[in-house]
């Protein structure tokens, strides 16, 4: 996702956002890039992500995906699945 | 009615008392204190049935869960010790502790099925239940068919000194050393710790640390043998403070135990101001300094909860507390850890292990029922852990040597003054620096290095690196940390790794630590950079 490396457009649709996701969880987080990980799959609470992967998650979001997440924000509900995640970052970006 | 001599006796005993009532909670599930019997007892009959013998180390690999409980209690069943395995460490780190106890069996969980053959590849690791993925190295038995064998308590005999339990902590020659724990030690501080803090069957425990920390022994042992209710808490919510203090109120937590660094991060990002935590009556914290003005203000936050220090390396469980008082407005003092338990003699020693003069610093050595046995195979380090010394006439005891140096306040009370060797604390975790040290010195690229800590924004430490690398080696920090992290665990992993021409040097062209440590300081100020937290 060369895409979203550098400067990420302010906005991106759905589809772009969950492939970002999936691919940096894949490669990034959990070192296999040929696995199939799906939208619903849950990746904290299953342990698949690891809390420390759950803090580089976080920083992914942030600095990659250029977006904030206030300490409110970062709850459980919010970080479960790349659902999850595409549906609060697109709730965030309505807010703002 | 039984007596009352093993760990797995806490257990039986509330199986019997209070057989409804939820015992273990993890994310919304429950067992109660008879479903756990049970499934432990089927455990153990498994682990039986695949050739467990008393004395044995059984391997602990899961993530944190129902199965954690189950786990703990059903190898004591079998009649052998648990040796916790933490799920995020490198394999490489976790095969040592496998080799190193002889280790044949472990528990886990098909979500880390991925790595057991790497972790069987020249280790005595033969056989893993809890999984299905068959490994070709493993004989593998899944959850549903040790739950399939039935609650039948198997017949093992098992005495008070057994081995319960090793864990593993960072050794200063570079490898990990097996703290081994009996059942004697181990129920010494179930009971004393119970009574201690008063807990009893209406109380709810947090679990917050990991299996291969020795805090979750209070929440295994200590809330069982009251009949209280233990709630797991999913390792994912440590990295989340708005959920974790979620969570506190939600469960109706009343005593919470944790590392200083975690009741920070609820304090800085767990939005406590809007969550009711009125249950909670006892708040207990160890592992490193809680700063005054934080702790001041979490006692505003949760003015329903006393708050206790609590002190003790592993190697003896707890042995100090100390009950915070309410602190004045203007108050900025070093808490203390208080005081030796009641069952227990702590003297401060002097380098000639005279006792200290009263106000003086000394090593604070313990003589303790909650003391471990020593390290696994390790004679050399329990020459130097234990320490003979007569106690009155001529009758002598074993003492543990803490290695922490103490002073005594008039009113009795110890504080900490630092360590005796290169032992550090990093957000609630024990490292030794020689340890990263030695991950880094072996790499094929260093030539020498140099591994020393800063203080961060939120009252703990965090471990930095300098190196010099091998004339026309090049590589960069990125690369040399993703190496160094395949050998320790990832939070004694250098936060950065500064690539350095030379190092300041003392008159004796020995490494001036203590330089270094103030130009990076320096370097990181004039640079701005900040470090993530977290």
């Amino acid at each position: 996702m060369t895409l979203l490396a550098g400067v990420a457009p302010p906005r991106t649709d759905d589809a772009t956002v969950k492939d970002a996701l999936r691919q940096f969880i894949t490669t990034q987080l959990l070192m296999q890039p040929n696995m199939a990980l799906g939208d619903d799959e849950e990746l904290l609470l299953s342990g698949l992500v690891d809390s420390l992967g759950a803090v580089r998650l976080i920083n992914f979001v942030e600095s990659d995906l250029r977006v904030q997440v206030p300490p409110e924000d970062v709850v459980i509900e919010h970080f479960q699945s790349i659902n999850a995640i595409a549906a609060y970052l697109s709730q965030r970006q309505q807010a703002t | 009615m039984s007596t009352l001599h093993l760990l797995s006796h806490i257990l039986d005993r509330s199986a019997d008392r209070f057989p409804d009532k939820d015992a273990v909670r993890f994310n919304g599930q429950a067992l109660t204190y008879a479903e756990w019997a049970t499934r432990a007892n089927a455990l153990a009959s498994a682990l039986i049935a695949q050739g467990v013998r008393r004395g044995e180390r059984v391997g602990i690999y899961l993530n944190k869960s129902l199965e954690s409980a189950v786990t703990i209690y059903g190898i004591w069943k079998a009649g052998a010790a648990y040796v916790p395995l933490d799920p995020q460490s490198p394999p490489a780190r976790l095969k040592f502790a496998i080799a190193d106890c002889g280790m044949r069996h472990i528990v886990t969980s098909p979500v880390k099925a991925a790595a057991l053959d790497e972790l069987a590849t020249g280790t005595p690791l033969e056989c893993a239940i809890g999984t299905n993925d068959s490994s070709p190295m493993l004989r593998c038995m899944p959850w549903d068919e040790v739950y399939a064998l039935g609650g039948a308590t198997p017949s093992v005999f098992v005495m008070e000194q057994d081995l319960a339990y090793v864990m593993y902590t960072s050794g200063s020659t570079g490898t990990p050393k097996g703290l081994m724990h009996t059942h004697h030690s181990g129920l010494s501080y179930a009971q004393l710790s119970a009574d201690l803090y008063g807990v009893t069957d209406s109380d709810r425990l947090s679990n917050h640390s990991p299996l291969h920390f020795d805090m979750s022994t209070f929440d295994f042992f200590s809330g069982p043998l009251r009949g209280a209710t233990t709630v797991i808490i999913p390792e994912a919510y440590t990295k989340l403070p708005a959920s974790l203090s979620k969570l506190i109120q939600d469960e109706r937590l009343t005593i919470w135990y944790s590392v200083t660094t975690a009741l920070v991060q609820l304090l800085l990002r767990g939005v406590l101001q809007s969550r009711d935590l009125s249950a909670l009556r006892w708040i207990l914290y160890g592992g490193e300094p809680f700063h005054p003005r934080q702790l001041r203000e979490l006692m505003m936050l949760v003015p329903s909860a006393r708050v206790s220090n609590v002190y003790g390396p592993a190697e003896v469980n707890q042995c100090t507390y100390y009950h915070v008082p309410d602190l004045p407005n203007d108050f900025d003092e070093s808490i203390p850890i208080g005081h030796v338990w009641d069952n227990s003699e702590g003297l401060l020693l002097d380098e000639h292990d005279n006792e200290a003069a009263h106000g003086e610093i000394g090593e604070l050595v313990v003589r303790t029922p909650t003391m471990m046995r020593g390290y696994w195979d390790r004679p050399d380090l329990n020459a130097r852990a234990f320490y003979r010394r007569p106690v009155f006439g001529d009758y002598e005891d074993v003492f543990y040597r803490t290695g922490d140096l103490m002073r005594r306040d008039a009113d009795g009370n110890l504080r900490f003054c630092g360590r005796k060797d290169r032992q550090i604390k990093t957000r609630g975790y024990r490292v030794e620096l020689d340890e990263v040290e030695s991950a880094l010195a072996v790499h094929r690229d260093v030539d020498e290095c140099a591994v020393f800590t800063i203080p961060d924004d939120e009252g703990s430490t965090l471990i930095h690196a300098a190196v010099i690398l091998k004339p026309g080696a090049s590589t960069n920090e990125a690369t040399l940390k993703s190496e160094v992290a395949v050998r320790i665990p990832p939070y004694a992993v250098p936060v950065a790794i500064a690539l350095m021409d030379d190092f300041p040097r003392t008159g004796t062209g020995k490494i001036d630590r203590r330089a270094l440590r103030e130009q990076t300081i320096n370097t990181r100020t004039v640079a701005g950079a900040t470090v993530q937290m977290l």
